[in-house]
């Protein structure tokens, strides 16, 4: 068990480390050198700025070459100093602006996880229940509907029926905290693109569970439905949807980016949009670093959680 | 998913045809029974077709220039002239919207080739090898799978353009042809490679399981038996059985590719102006959202009506093609 989780972390690792080399390279000879465009907008420039520029890649540390700059990098990263912001907020340190930002998201996120899954995990249990039926039909059509249409098409268009056709609410902007009304749509519409996950999964999970024996034992003793679904199915269902949260972190982070854009949440999916519009290095390495943390921090989680739940994996 | 929406009653009543020994149906008729049945997929189907007909022809029955401007009629409502309005320069809404067809199109298109040929390699030779070749690969592709494919998409894109630019401009001083300098496509070329690369990953794992499984089959042993060659299996054996999964993934493919491309533009890193794409045309629209609304309902609306026709035809596809299914 430990040498299991051990390899598994080594692979996340190694993992990380290779994705953060290709960003730091690509950003490197990719990204356009972002003291040129930091203060000089156009083509003409003198050699005292040149001596300026000097100056200023010493102090960022960008005259080095490119694998000591990496070492570099890695190290101040792994000591909390992540650099400091070239042009989205000059000299603020990254760490700080991404202590700021994220925790909005993070919100968003968790409100919008708990709501995904008690509707999802309802949903796909009503779902299996009524296996072939037309209930089950409706709800797995409604599903593959919602999992078709892009979270960016979903936003405008509850804002065109929500605000101007209905009027029930008022033109949400900006970020005011998790319990204002504001912050409704923005939570909805990203539930709503984790819900097709978590249905599914739900779902055949459920599907599965039903035909067991110990389910056919619970019922022929007499237990009512209720409980059998809550005492004997629940718990062996449950386990394979938490097996989703890498996915559902995937839908996270995918849609903060673009329901932060619409209704212009200063979270993190703004701060890698704005980030990457300004040629930022330090806030696009923050970023991904970041992304990749969390993506790799779920997947870990979930292969420490399994066999927890689920004892027959523990005895492998 | 809806295989049972598909699945003919148990208690149906068998037509004699099928009983009698001379008739029989291939994999394919078989599919094609299934999917008629199914009518969201062949919704979807029909959409699709629609919607790549109007890419191809859409630019020359377009009633104006898509980059035709006229400012007198910025914001322009439903008219007879312009039937979908006009937008914030006066150009007809519906002759972008039919560019934005092809512009989908071409990335949907360029987009599942370059990741197939890329996946269908890397997977064969994944599953043919196996071993450390085998593991590398897949680790890779794990790797590739677990990153958000957005946050991915953008780093590749917005960092592959500058020195894509450079390199031209180099080219251009050297040889002095103008045929550099011209980069409106170049947005068409990064957005084709960074989608192509997260991508890929999905259909060379695919690829790589059906190699392994077909290969581990009795009829592929019997072929071996009688002395087949490996190339003879391959072409008559594993590649005809794989092909249900492979359409299924395709189509998938396309659906996505159609999605990322309106995402990435819809961000501002995809498709730039002047060229003309769906989620670059929302994203406009968008801020105006209050006093104009009606230009953001027909990228909205197109948008949502052809990735959700891609799902159900991939979900039909998948149901009518996989003969494994709720056995």
């Amino acid at each position: 068990m430990a040498s299991f989780l051990l390899i598994r972390l080594l692979r996340w690792s190694v993992g990380l480390l290779l994705i953060l080399f290709v960003t730091y390279a690509m950003m490197y000879y990719g990204a356009g050198d972002p003291i040129r465009m930091m203060f000089i907008q156009g083509e003409d420039f003198d050699s005292e700025d040149e001596v300026v520029m000097l100056a200023l890649r010493k102090k960022y540390g960008l005259d080095e070459p490119f694998i000591v700059q990496f070492g570099n990098y890695l190290n101040k990263l792994v000591q909390g100093d992540w650099g400091r912001s070239i042009r989205l907020q000059v000299d603020r340190p990254v760490l700080e602006i991404v202590k700021f930002r994220l925790p909005i998201s993070m919100q968003l996120g968790f409100a919008a996880t708990v709501i995904g899954a008690v509707v999802g995990i309802g949903l796909g249990v009503i779902a299996a229940l009524y296996h072939n039926r037309w209930l089950d039909r409706l709800i797995i059509s409604t599903v593959l509907f919602i999992n078709g249409i892009p979270i960016f098409v979903v936003g405008p268009m509850l804002l065109l029926l929500l605000v101007l056709q209905l009027g029930l609410i008022d033109v949400p902007y900006g970020w005011s905290g998790l319990f204002h009304i504001d912050a409704a749509l923005p939570v909805a519409v990203i539930s709503i693109s984790i819900l097709p996950i978590i249905v599914r999964q739900t779902r055949s999970a459920m599907l599965e569970i039903k035909s067991q024996l110990y389910v056919r034992t619970a019922r022929a003793k007499g237990v009512p439905e209720f409980w059998i679904i809550m005492r004997h199915m629940m718990r062996p269902m449950l386990t394979p949807v938490v097996t989703t949260l890498g996915l559902v972190m995937i839908s996270l982070i995918n849609g903060s980016l673009i329901v932060e854009l619409i209704f212009n949440i200063p979270g993190f999916g703004l701060l890698t949009i704005e980030g990457i519009k300004k040629v930022d290095y330090p806030i696009i390495m923050a970023v991904a670093v970041v992304g990749t943390l969390i993506i790799f921090i779920s997947n870990f989680l979930v292969d420490i959680i399994y066999p927890i739940l689920d004892p027959r994996v523990r005895a492998k | 998913m809806s295989a049972e929406t598909a699945s003919p009653k148990r208690s149906r009543v068998i037509d004699d045809k099928s009983l009698s020994l001379e008739y029989h149906r291939s994999l394919w008729q078989d599919g094609a029974r299934r999917f008629r049945r199914n009518w969201l997929a062949v919704g979807g189907l029909f959409v699709v077709i629609a919607f790549l007909i109007l890419a191809l022809v859409g630019p020359h029955i377009a009633p104006y220039d898509f980059l035709e401007q006229n400012i007198a009629n910025a914001f322009g409502g439903f008219t007879v002239e312009h039937p979908l309005g006009a937008d914030d320069l006066g150009r007809d809404v519906l002759s972008r919207m039919l560019h934005g067809a092809r512009t989908a199109a071409l990335v949907a298109f360029s987009t599942t080739a370059i990741s197939l040929v890329i996946g269908v390699l890397l997977g064969t030779w994944s599953g043919i090898r196996g071993g450390r070749t085998d593991q590398f690969l897949m680790w890779i592709s794990d790797l590739i799978q677990a990153m958000p494919g957005l946050l991915l998409v953008i780093l590749i894109n917005t960092t592959l353009r500058r020195p894509i630019i450079n390199w031209f401009d180099q080219l251009y001083e050297q040889t002095k042809n103008p045929f550099y300098l011209n980069t409106l496509w170049l947005d068409y070329v990064l957005v084709f490679s960074a989608l192509a690369l997260i991508a890929w990953p999905g259909l060379a794992r695919l690829i790589r399981g059906q190699v392994l499984s077909i290969n581990e089959e009795d009829y592929v042993l019997a072929a071996r038996a009688l002395g087949a060659s490996e190339w003879h299996i391959m072409l008559r054996h594993v590649i005809p059985n794989a092909l249900g999964p492979l359409v299924v993934a395709v189509t998938a493919s396309m659906g996505g590719a159609v999605t990322f491309e309106a995402t990435l533009s819809f961000l501002g890193i995809g498709v730039q102006p002047p060229n003309a794409s769906w989620g670059s045309m929302l994203n406009e629209s968008l801020r105006l959202w209050q006093v104009f609304p009606h230009l953001v309902l027909s990228p909205a609306v197109t948008i949502g009506v052809i990735t959700v026709a891609f799902v159900f035809l991939g979900d039909g596809l998948n149901d009518a093609l996989d003969p494994r299914r709720n056995s």
